[in-house]
């Protein structure tokens, strides 16, 4: 009852948030930009010369939700370092932590309320990806769970660790560590192109790091039905339970050392 | 039954401690408050009150030292049970109206839905908020927040009320009001522990004092014991003559020269001495009663003793 408490009333202030509504409107108008292609491709899909109508429609469904899920890790990963230090800021906090509650029952709390947020996000990546498909005259292959699950699975994993960092330093330099993360998980990647790193720092960050190709959903909206049914469901589990796990392993390390800090804004 | 706080050997750093270059907020802190009492914690600012509270509440870490909240250590889920707490500088979620806040607290307080129903109505009227509750609380003027600071603090019937500077902000009528709610709580038997400036209305229903200055607790004690201490004798003459002037300044007297007469003021083990030369002088002794020093009085010398001896 009480991190429910907690979780709604994050979600909630997320939703008055100034900044969460520049972020959507931004958001609005990207996709908004992104339709006019589609439709001009659509326009000339009867066209002759224009035999992969499917595969072309699907790739760029996946090249715009692509960015919308990138962009989504922002979301996550600012709203996670905001959620706890805005309350601490404004002083809030205290009124809050005086009730019998815990520290780590209010940060699940917290955690919650960001992963309300991000649910809200990925019904609203769903909505559109079907949208994009009818309005370019294809179908989306994939179950819709897996288009919810692994980007809400993503998501915990980079608000886990944005909160863990948040912690204990300014969420502006833990959203900027975040960024580099991001970047650092894209360069390192076996697909990414690039030559400057070492073979052995590329492989080494990849391991150390959070695999985010893994756990993408994009990569699903650009096959086919039957390279789909490939994935067995053992896959999905071991790629899901990976992702879980970190974000379970962030936000323990999180809960400890905010166990440990003081509140005093 | 424990005490409902209790500090003993408390000391909190600010700072880097290693380099020298740490604030110390509490230096070896010692006090008890008793269950039932309504207790108020002066200082002024700067002194550490706000950070002593915070430790007791469970916000900050003392560096050495223990703690005990109603016999739990600060900020256990057992202790916060039974505690209501303003905190200075009283904060909430703006967006939220006054029932809303109150539901979500009641919500935290694990109380059950059907008496935070009854309840909550109840303390907006308290605090005077009836009309306003569709409202939301970033539109609410600084005594409106305050009064519904310590309407939430009492939403669950605390048995002890923890409350940093409650009554700043609030204009005379606001901190009758609130004096009104501190009234009722001490004959409610309910434990208070108050940091607060207006030393005036704490001297109407403080059962006892403690005083901080610079992190040191400079004076501690049951309040009317702390005012008949720093507290004199004042004998009314018609005339002094100027010998026994100089006598009776010599032993510590003040004499004011009035209208009507002459005021002596004197240490209390004096009196007797004083009215015995006074009479022997020649001088009407017309009365003599004893003046108790104000709280404001007896806070501005200890602070000002304390700065002196730094």
């Amino acid at each position: 009852m009480r991190i429910r408490a907690i979780a709604l009333l994050t979600f909630s202030g997320f939703l008055r948030n100034k900044l969460m509504i520049l972020f959507l409107t931004l958001f609005a108008v990207v996709v908004l930009l992104m339709m006019t292609p589609l439709m001009v491709f659509r326009a000339q899909a009867g066209a002759p010369g224009m035999p992969h109508a499917e595969s072309m429609v699907l790739g760029l469904i996946g090249s715009i939700m692509s960015l919308l899920s990138g962009f989504g890790s922002l979301l996550a990963a600012w709203a996670a370092a905001d959620a706890v230090w805005a309350d601490i800021r404004s002083g809030t906090i205290l009124a809050v932590l005086a009730r019998p509650i815990r520290r780590w029952e209010f940060l699940l709390g917290k955690f919650l309320g960001v992963q309300l947020l991000m649910a809200a996000y990925v019904l609203m990546m769903l909505a559109l990806s079907y949208l994009l498909a009818a309005i370019g005259g294809e179908r989306i292959h994939p179950a819709p769970w897996l288009l919810i699950v692994y980007p809400l699975v993503r998501y915990a994993l980079y608000s886990g660790l944005a909160m863990l960092l948040a912690t204990v330093m300014h969420p502006v330099v833990s959203f900027a560590i975040m960024l580099v993360i991001m970047v650092a998980e894209l360069i390192v990647a076996p697909a990414s192109r690039a030559p400057y790193l070492p073979a052995w720092l590329k492989a080494g960050l990849y391991a150390a790091l959070p695999s985010p190709e893994l756990l993408s959903e994009a990569r699903f909206l650009t096959i086919t039905e039957a390279s789909l049914k490939q994935t067995s469901p053992l896959h999905h589990l071991t790629v899901l339970g990976y992702g879980l796990d970190w974000a379970l392993v962030f936000f323990l390390l999180a809960a400890w050392l905010f166990s440990r800090r003081s509140l005093a804004p | 039954m424990p005490p409902a706080i209790e500090f003993r050997g408390v000391t909190k750093q600010y700072g880097r401690r290693s380099s020298g270059e740490g604030v110390t907020a509490l230096a070896d802190v010692s006090f008890e408050v008793e269950a039932g009492e309504v207790c108020g914690f002066l200082g002024p600012n700067g002194a550490g009150k706000t950070t002593c509270i915070n430790t007791l509440m469970g916000f900050l870490f003392a560096d050495s030292g223990e703690v005990a909240v109603l016999g739990y250590p600060p900020g256990d889920v057992r202790a916060k049970r039974q505690i209501g707490f303003v905190p200075e500088n009283f904060a909430f979620h703006p967006f939220l109206t006054a029932p809303k806040l109150l539901r979500f607290h009641a919500a935290l307080a694990g109380l059950d839905d059907t008496v935070a129903a009854n309840r909550i109505p109840e303390l907006i009227a308290k605090a005077q908020l009836c009309g306003h509750e569709d409202l939301r609380i970033g539109k609410y003027s600084r005594g409106m927040v305050q009064r519904l600071g310590i309407a939430q603090a009492l939403l669950d019937d605390p048995q002890l009320l923890v409350l940093d500077e409650p009554t700043s902000g609030l204009d005379p009528a606001g901190r009758r009001d609130v004096r009104e709610i501190l009234l009722s709580l001490k004959s409610q038997g309910k434990t208070v522990f108050l940091s607060t400036h207006i030393l005036s209305e704490l001297e109407q229903f403080a059962d006892r004092v403690i005083i901080v200055d610079r992190g040191r607790l400079i004076r501690e004690g049951p309040l009317a014991e702390l005012l008949d201490r720093g507290g004199r004798v004042a004998i009314f003459v018609d005339s002094v003559p100027e010998e026994m002037e100089t006598i009776l300044s010599g032993r510590g007297a003040v004499i004011e020269r009035g209208a009507q007469g002459v005021r002596v003021l004197v240490d209390p083990v004096l009196k007797r001495e004083a009215v015995e030369r006074l009479w022997a002088a020649g001088c009407d002794v017309v009365s003599m009663y004893p003046v108790r020093s104000s709280l404001e009085d007896l806070f501005l010398t200890l602070v000002s003793d304390a700065e002196k001896s730094q």
